[in-house]
């Protein structure tokens, strides 16, 4: 288990936004990341929700970035996981959501080609 | 030889004295002659053959016969003769003719005069123009009785046989009789062991057939244990897809190795129609029809089928002419009569089925050699008898129990073959309690929770990937608990958790006191779906091997078990049943 603390934070890039998530997401605090996520999304830009620092995450922090999937759609917007940690991967794996999201390794792939 | 001599020298119409030496040493050599090459040959045919040629070539007669006695339809059966008439295949009766009166009363019989003899039997003579002038028969003696007749017709050289040819033939019987008996005996302990061989494989087949004994926690026991070498009875027990277990017991009427393929055959049968997990009533009427297809000497199968879950809370059963199953709760017994007759008599039945819930109670299923069992006074125990020991091992262990139960039937006297099945929770008290704590359901004790969660695993040796998805899944039952048990309910309460581990399986029983879910709203919905609602639960299914909702007693909360199987741990405590 990674000791980062629950942390929640926005960070605007040139052209991209990117929702900086850490430590264990369960449904203690999932509410606010999800509010996170859809407000990064109401800015317009492609959003990419960095998971590198996030030690655990269960289904109802999985919910919250499904929302934010769907929403996306339907605004026509990139949406991304941004370096997600192998501990949200074998969870993604787990629930057979893996190709589901799009998984890039660094906030910059968010500005590439798809 | 002595005593020959002497007998010998007695006998009236003898030879002089130089010639009568020169016939008791002829006779010593052809007796030691005989006796030698009888005693090599263990082959019936062979020694028969063997004894009536040279009787015939050393007495000098014109005809030998050897007959031998059927001791159950005591008819004298000739067996081998030299002379110009063939009589083998004659059968005469015990009494009927010399042959018969010789071996009827166990006596040489001399016969210097054939035709002035009414008892002579002389159909031979009739069919073949043959002159029976003279006869003498000895018994074939053996300790237990007379084993044939040797007899001797007409002496070359045309005189009547004499008092001293009735001795000497009652001589070469001797050993005749001894090597016919052994070599009758190689046959049987041949033919003896050759049933043994095949015996043994068929108990060895069906042994095979019977399934292997768990050592994780396992709603099922059973115990076979045939009266003889092979059985007619079976049991058995198997995993379907769907978590569910279900169970067999079976009883092939009749015994011996046709029975015992019957019972291979409908094993292996009710294994088949049960894995499709047909409700059992349509499971034994699927069995039926097909042994009907395949069974028309009388024989049947009387069957009991069912399923169960892993924590053997309900069951579901239908007999088939079996005996009744007795369901012990508490003191109390309830029994519960097959629903329709023997598999294996006529096609198309319908049977009646029982479904109940356990309740921490115990199923018991026998098959009739358990109340065939006799008391002391020899009569069969009946269901009382085996409701007492039931009662009387009530407290031990599921397997303690059944072993028990076994030794208290086999110490009584058991007549049949026996079968026993029990279907009951496993128990966890001798498990390895990993965990055991409380706390208030709320979001913000969750990560608490997972945290205990991981070190009790951590503390097994679990891999930490496998670990990693237990903690997910626990988390998840939690998650449920608060947000759908209490707080969509508008109250609060305590989550409880148990994590224990027996053999190297993994339980997590977790319970609340919040209002009673309703079991058929908890369906897990498909995984890979990007919708919300209903994930955590997919996942608790996706990594448990096995879960379940029931009420606590008195609907004062819910109870959840997951349970895990775990390869690699609890090896090493090699519970060795």
């Amino acid at each position: 288990m990674s000791g980062h603390p629950n942390e929640v934070a926005l960070e605007r890039a040139d052209g991209y936004a990117v929702v900086r998530l850490g430590g264990e997401v369960d449904l203690s605090w999932s509410q606010d990341v999800r509010r996170a996520v859809l407000d990064a999304l109401s800015l317009g830009t492609p959003v990419g929700v960095d998971l590198s620092a996030v030690g655990y995450i269960d289904s109802s922090g999985i919910a919250a970035l499904v929302e934010g999937l769907q929403q996306a759609r339907r605004s026509g917007q990139r949406f991304a996981l941004v370096a997600a940690s192998d501990a949200v991967r074998a969870v993604l794996e787990l629930a057979r959501l893996d190709r589901v999201f799009t998984l890039v390794p660094d906030a910059q792939a968010l500005l590439e080609p798809a | 030889m002595k005593a020959l001599r002497a007998r010998g020298a007695a006998t009236p119409g003898l030879a002089p004295a130089p010639a009568a030496q020169q016939r008791d040493a002829d006779t010593l050599e052809f007796l030691a002659e005989l006796s030698q090459a009888l005693a090599v040959s263990l082959d019936l045919g062979q020694t028969l053959a063997e004894t009536v040629t040279r009787v015939a070539d050393f007495m000098r007669v014109e005809a030998a016969s050897l007959f031998l006695l059927d001791p159950r339809t005591l008819v004298l059966d000739c067996r081998v003769c030299v002379g110009p008439v063939d009589i083998s295949g004659v059968r005469l009766a015990l009494g009927q003719g010399i042959v018969g009166a010789a071996a009827a009363e166990n006596a040489t019989q001399l016969v210097p005069d054939a035709a002035a003899d009414a008892r002579v039997w002389r159909a031979a003579d009739d069919a073949s123009g043959f002159v029976t002038r003279s006869i003498v028969c000895a018994p074939l003696r053996t300790a237990a009785g007379p084993i044939g007749v040797l007899e001797i017709v007409n002496r070359r050289d045309g005189r009547p046989f004499a008092e001293a040819d009735a001795k000497l033939l009652e001589l070469v019987a001797a050993p005749a009789a001894l090597a016919i008996n052994n070599a009758r005996m190689s046959e049987t302990l041949l033919e003896q062991q050759r049933l043994k061989r095949e015996f043994e494989l068929a108990r060895r087949l069906q042994k095979s057939l019977l399934p292997r004994r768990r050592r994780e926690p396992f709603p099922i026991v059973g115990v076979n244990r045939p009266a003889h070498e092979i059985s007619g009875d079976f049991y058995d027990y198997f995993e379907l897809a769907d978590g569910r277990i279900g169970f067999v017991v079976g009883d092939v009427s009749g015994k011996g190795l046709d029975a015992a393929f019957l019972m291979v055959r409908a094993a292996s049968l009710l294994r088949w129609a049960g894995k499709d997990g047909l409700e059992p009533a349509a499971w034994l009427a699927r069995a039926n029809d097909e042994l009907c297809e395949t069974t028309q000497d009388g024989r049947f199968v009387c069957a009991l089928v069912g399923y169960c879950d892993r924590l053997a809370t309900e069951v579901r059963f239908a007999g088939a002419g079996f005996p009744p199953v007795v369901v012990a709760r508490g003191g109390a017994f309830e029994e519960f009569a097959s629903g329709g007759p023997p598999l294996g008599i006529l096609p198309g039945m319908a049977y009646g089925q029982h479904a109940l819930r356990l309740e921490g109670g115990t199923l018991y299923a026998f098959s009739d050699g358990a109340t065939d069992v006799r008391d002391a006074d020899g009569r069969p125990i009946g269901n009382a008898g085996v409701r007492e020991l039931i009662a009387r091992h009530a407290g031990e262990t599921l397997e303690t129990r059944l072993r028990a139960l076994l030794a208290e039937l086999k110490r009584l006297h058991l007549v049949d073959d026996t079968t026993l099945l029990l279907v009951e929770a496993p128990r966890t008290e001798d498990a390895d309690v990993l965990l055991d704590c409380r706390m208030p359901a709320r979001p913000e004790t969750l990560r608490e929770l997972r945290a205990r969660v991981r070190a009790a695993l951590d503390g097994i040796g679990a891999e930490p990937r496998l670990r990693d998805r237990l903690v997910l899944a626990v988390d998840e039952a939690a998650a449920n608990v608060v947000r759908h048990a209490y707080a969509a309910q508008g109250c609060a309460g305590d989550i409880a958790l148990r994590v224990v581990r027996s053999g190297n399986v993994v339980r997590f029983e977790m319970s609340d006191s919040a209002p009673c879910v309703e079991r058929e709203r908890l369906r897990p919905q498909p995984l890979g779906e990007s919708r919300c609602g209903g994930l955590g639960l997919a996942l608790i299914d996706e990594v448990m091997d096995h879960w379940q909702v029931d009420p606590l007693p008195g609907r004062r909360g819910n109870r959840l078990v997951m349970q895990k199987r775990i390869e690699g741990i609890g090896d090493e405590e090699g519970e060795g049943t």
